[in-house]
């Protein structure tokens, strides 16, 4: 079909050192160095010509390389992948151009080759300063070689942005907003805060089922998501999006791509490709079509993605969505009246209690599109 | 041409679950050629796929099957397949009164157990041959002498001739055939003596009406014969008689001895009822056969469609259920909470079960089952008695005189050591101790009188765990005692819930108010805002319960590649919520409705 062009190039780098307990993330433990992520190397960066010979490339905004954990390649493999994207597309400054990394693995001479060959954004999978913490997660750093990681990223980045997570088993309130204030001290310019949820096929999962592991306490999980939100204003961060924290001018401009119907392409096992027009968006991963949605379809998930961000949708946006979207006008006013979105400056913007209970918001979006 | 009486056997497969009865049944029909290896499926007999899927056999079959034995002779056989539970013990003993023996199959590796133990005593107390069959000996795990001895010990059956078998690779089926030919004795009757004919089970067929399975005693009975049901006093004129191979074979007449099928162009089950005697209509017998029981529903339960829309087809299910199911009687029944729905009778828990997940499953329905009820004679002031089988029917409590509840006479064989589990739990259950036998060193028969109530709780099942699966359970209806009955009732944010109120003794009222409370709070979820969940009599709270509201629900990463994936999830979560009842602004799950059963006392 015709599509309209990329914007967000995502690149998936799916080697890690070892597994983590709660990831469900298409990952592969494997030794550094091994042939086998040379040779994926390879793949993905004939791929990358082949979009750009294609035309492709041509208005790529922002690029992600995930995980995994991309630095676990080595910087040989890095700067391979890096340089090609180079010359396959203008990654100029404008271009926010993110590399994942965890604490482990990242090495100042990998910090100064990313930064020579263009990347300007260098997210760390830190999860938790906390030792204990970070031995229940299965991770392979502890809290000394996070502060480490960070330190060697920002004697090069000044986008540097970590992930926490909260609602860990064994985790303390006090501990996890100890984490926050280290983040916050260090001065990083963008904050992830996720409560750990058990996805299927975890460990974790295996683990809860067995009795071994107790469930994360969801009031646990909210009361430190709330004392998250209130540290990280107080310390100048602006909440653009339920989990995402920055200081002024570090919001993620890819992941606020994902959340406002940019089309993207994926690159390598597992990522997703969104290809869209004005009628139909497709997504489609390792070559299967995933998701195959029509024009009122394409308009609910818009809606529902969009009230994951602080700025929430326009009263305009939604009276374009509503012509599709018949039930648009009743769902948003129940979900004022349930407290969950307000009216504010020509805007429905989700609140607090919105951005916690957000399922019952989307799906109540998403369910806008039926009579 | 008539069957020589003499080469006749009539015998039904009787076993624990899973030892195997559909098994050896099906190698019988293999080996005897009945059914062509070729289609064979498993559990021939059990025609409805929940029969298949549960193991269990609801309706009865019975198969004729020609045998030519080592003496060179043929026999016809006769294998009557029997439901096994205890809510169908009637149809279950009426088809053993059509047989002259039963194979009583035990597995080799687990031995005897508790429903071995009371299909062998069914079997026994209607003086049935009994051959007993120690089935899957191929595995490596049998241990057929200990088994034996077992047999011998805990139901006094000699064993020294059990049939060693493997229903799975067929080796044993053919002594197995010898031992029913030459141990199970031929049925007595008189082919010149006036009909008499015991109907075992029944059906409704959209082309031919209904058919009766039939045992004839005396007599013969042919296409064309004027015949008439003794108990209901129906007459008929024969369409068809014949024999099911498992295909039906007409033929032209069923006399003495002889096990088959009979057409006979009804329209109503309920005129052709298991248990009842056929006779000619003119010159037959006055005496019925002995046993005739009127099936009587037990087990009442409100079931509604959780889509109000879906009320007209679950009318139309339930009548299409009821041209094959005499004992499922009901009646429109409005509620609150839940709006239009039935008021269903069972014979008991399992007949529910059963019902309701053939409407759903073969109708397409999503039901909503209340907590299942009993009838209660509620006898107001000034004498009039009110039955009662909803709760929510309950009379005011100032103008009740006195309530009586339907007891039960129960039998619970167990082996000695378990005697002071069931005592306590059956105490727990408002029972009264009447008295106890031994029957063998390693087998106790107690006897208890009990409220169907209390049994229709999860009584069952408790009496199953705290025995070890070793208690079987067989019981019958006594006549009704009064009892300080009250009605209590479940309010959830302040409302009453009527589709929830059950009624309950006035010594249980405070402990099954509290313990139903806290399982309701862990079965309703947490929603947007708190729901108060209060049990109450008469306006007095006993117990109450917080639902908090919901705190945290989101699904906090949502990238690229998770979209399609969370939005799935919210789908999903969507479905989940069409499968709960709204109740006001309450979404509440159907397990909600049934928490009663599973009271812990």
């Amino acid at each position: 079909m015709g599509h309209d062009p990329y914007r967000a190039l995502y690149i998936h780098v799916p080697f890690c050192v070892s597994h983590c307990a709660y990831c469900d993330f298409t990952t592969c433990a494997m030794e550094a160095g091994a042939p086998v992520i040379d040779e994926y190397f390879e793949q993905l960066i004939s791929r990358i010509r082949e979009l750009s010979r294609a035309g492709e490339l041509a208005h790529i905004e922002t690029v992600y390389i995930g995980g995994g954990t991309p630095t676990h390649a080595g910087a040989k493999n890095l700067a391979s992948l890096l340089y090609a994207l180079g010359v396959s597309m203008r990654l100029s400054p404008e271009v926010e151009c993110s590399v994942e990394a965890n604490p482990e693995s990242l090495t100042e001479r990998l910090v100064n080759d990313m930064w020579a060959l263009g990347a300007n954004r260098l997210s760390i999978g830190v999860q938790s300063f906390d030792d204990d913490v970070l031995r229940t997660l299965g991770r392979a750093h502890d809290g000394k070689d996070a502060h480490r990681a960070i330190a060697i990223a920002q004697g090069r980045f000044d986008n540097v942005s970590i992930d926490l997570m909260c609602g860990v088993p064994g985790q303390t309130p006090k501990s996890f907003e100890q984490d926050v204030r280290t983040a916050i001290d260090l001065g990083v310019a963008h904050i992830s805060i996720y409560p750990l949820t058990i996805e299927e096929h975890t460990l974790f999962a295996r683990m809860v089922r067995a009795g071994q592991l107790e469930e994360p306490d969801e009031d646990v999980q909210a009361d430190m998501m709330e004392a998250s939100a209130r540290l990280l204003r107080q310390a100048g961060y602006e909440r653009y999006e339920v989990a995402s924290y920055a200081r002024e001018g570090y919001q993620s401009r890819h992941n606020t791509a994902y959340w406002s119907g940019v089309p993207y392409v994926g690159v390598g096992t597992s990522a997703t490709t969104m290809t869209q027009n004005a009628q139909r968006r497709m997504r489609v991963q390792d070559g299967q079509v995933v998701d195959d949605l029509d024009a009122v379809e394409m308009a609910a998930e818009d809606m529902m993605l969009a009230m994951r961000m602080a700025r929430g949708v326009s009263f305009a946006e939604v009276e374009r969505a509503a012509l599709l979207l018949p039930r648009l006008n009743a769902v948003l006013d129940r979900a004022c009246a349930q407290g969950l979105i307000v009216r504010e400056d020509g805007r429905f913007k989700p609140t607090e209690w919105g951005w916690l209970c957000g399922n019952e918001l989307y799906g109540a979006l998403l369910d806008s599109a039926t009579l | 041409m008539s069957q020589d009486i003499s080469h006749i056997r009539n015998f039904s497969i009787i076993a624990h679950i899973d030892h195997g009865k559909s098994t050896i049944s099906d190698r019988i029909l293999e080996q005897t050629g009945t059914v062509a290896a070729r289609d064979m499926q498993e559990q021939l007999l059990d025609t409805m796929d929940i029969e298949r899927e549960r193991g269990i056999t609801i309706k009865s079959q019975a198969v004729r099957v020609s045998y030519t034995a080592d003496d060179g002779q043929t026999y016809q056989l006769n294998l009557i397949d029997t439901p096994g539970h205890v809510d169908f013990t009637y149809e279950v003993s009426r088809s053993l009164a059509a047989c002259e023996g039963a194979v009583l199959v035990v597995d080799a590796t687990q031995g005897v157990e508790a429903q071995t133990v009371a299909n062998a005593m069914l079997a026994i107390n209607a003086d049935l041959e009994i051959i007993p069959l120690i089935n899957k000996i191929d595995l490596p795990a049998a241990e057929p002498e200990r088994v034996r001895e077992d047999i011998e010990e805990s139901l006094a059956v000699p064993a020294d001739d059990a049939v060693l078998a493997s229903g799975k690779t067929g080796q044993g089926i053919h002594d197995l055939l010898e031992s029913i030919v030459y141990n199970i004795p031929a049925p007595q009757g008189d082919a010149a003596a006036p009909l008499r004919a015991l109907i075992f089970d029944s059906f409704f067929d959209a082309y031919r009406g209904v058919v009766a399975l039939v045992r004839v005693i005396d007599g013969h009975i042919a296409k064309g014969d004027q015949v008439r049901m003794m108990a209901t006093g129906t007459q008929v004129l024969v369409e068809e008689v014949g024999a099911r191979k498992p295909v039906e074979e007409p033929l032209p007449e069923l006399s003495a001895g002889e096990v088959g099928y009979l057409v006979t162009g009804l329209k109503d089950v309920r005129q052709v009822k298991v248990g009842d005697t056929i006779t000619a209509a003119h010159g037959g017998v006055d005496e019925p056969l002995p046993g005739y029981r009127e099936a009587k529903p037990m087990v009442f339960t409100g079931l509604y469609p959780i889509d109000g829309d879906q009320y007209e087809p679950l009318k139309e299910a339930l009548e299409k259920l009821s041209l094959n199911d005499p004992a499922l009687v009901w009646e429109p029944e409005t509620s609150h909470a839940l709006g239009f729905g039935f008021r269903v009778g069972f014979l008991g828990l399992l007949h529910m079960e059963v019902i309701k997940e053939r409407l759903e499953r073969e109708f397409n329905l999503d039901l909503l089952a209340t907590a299942p009820s009993v009838e209660y004679h509620v006898f107001v002031k000034g004498g009039t008695m009110v039955a009662l089988t909803s709760p929510q029917e309950m009379p005011d409590p100032g103008t009740i005189e006195r309530i009586e509840e339907p007891y039960l006479k129960a039998k619970v064989l167990i082996p000695p050591d378990y005697v002071g589990a069931v005592m306590d739990l059956t105490v727990a259950r408002r029972g009264t101790f009447v008295t106890m036998n031994y029957l063998s060193p390693t087998t106790v028969e107690m006897i208890w009188e009990i409220p169907l109530s209390e049994l229709i709780l999860d009584f069952f099942d408790k009496l199953k765990s705290n025995t070890k699966g070793y208690a079987s359970l067989d019981y019958e209806f006594m006549g009704y005692k009064e009892a300080a009955l009250q009605k209590l009732d479940i309010l959830l944010g302040g409302k009453p819930v009527d589709a929830l109120s059950f009624i309950v003794h006035k010594d249980k009222a405070y402990d099954r108010g509290r313990v139903l409370c806290e399982r309701l709070k862990e079965i309703i979820p947490r929603q947007m805002f708190e729901v108060p969940i209060q049990a109450a009599v008469g306006g007095r709270v006993l117990a109450r319960q917080t639902v908090k509201a919901k705190r945290k629900d989101v699904l906090a990463k949502c990238y690229g590649g998770d979209i399609t994936r969370k939005r799935k999830l919210l789908e999903k979560q969507k479905a989940g919520k069409k499968r709960m009842k709204a109740i006001g602004n309450v979404e509440v799950p159907q397990e909600a409705f049934m928490a009663i059963l599973k009271v812990d006392d």
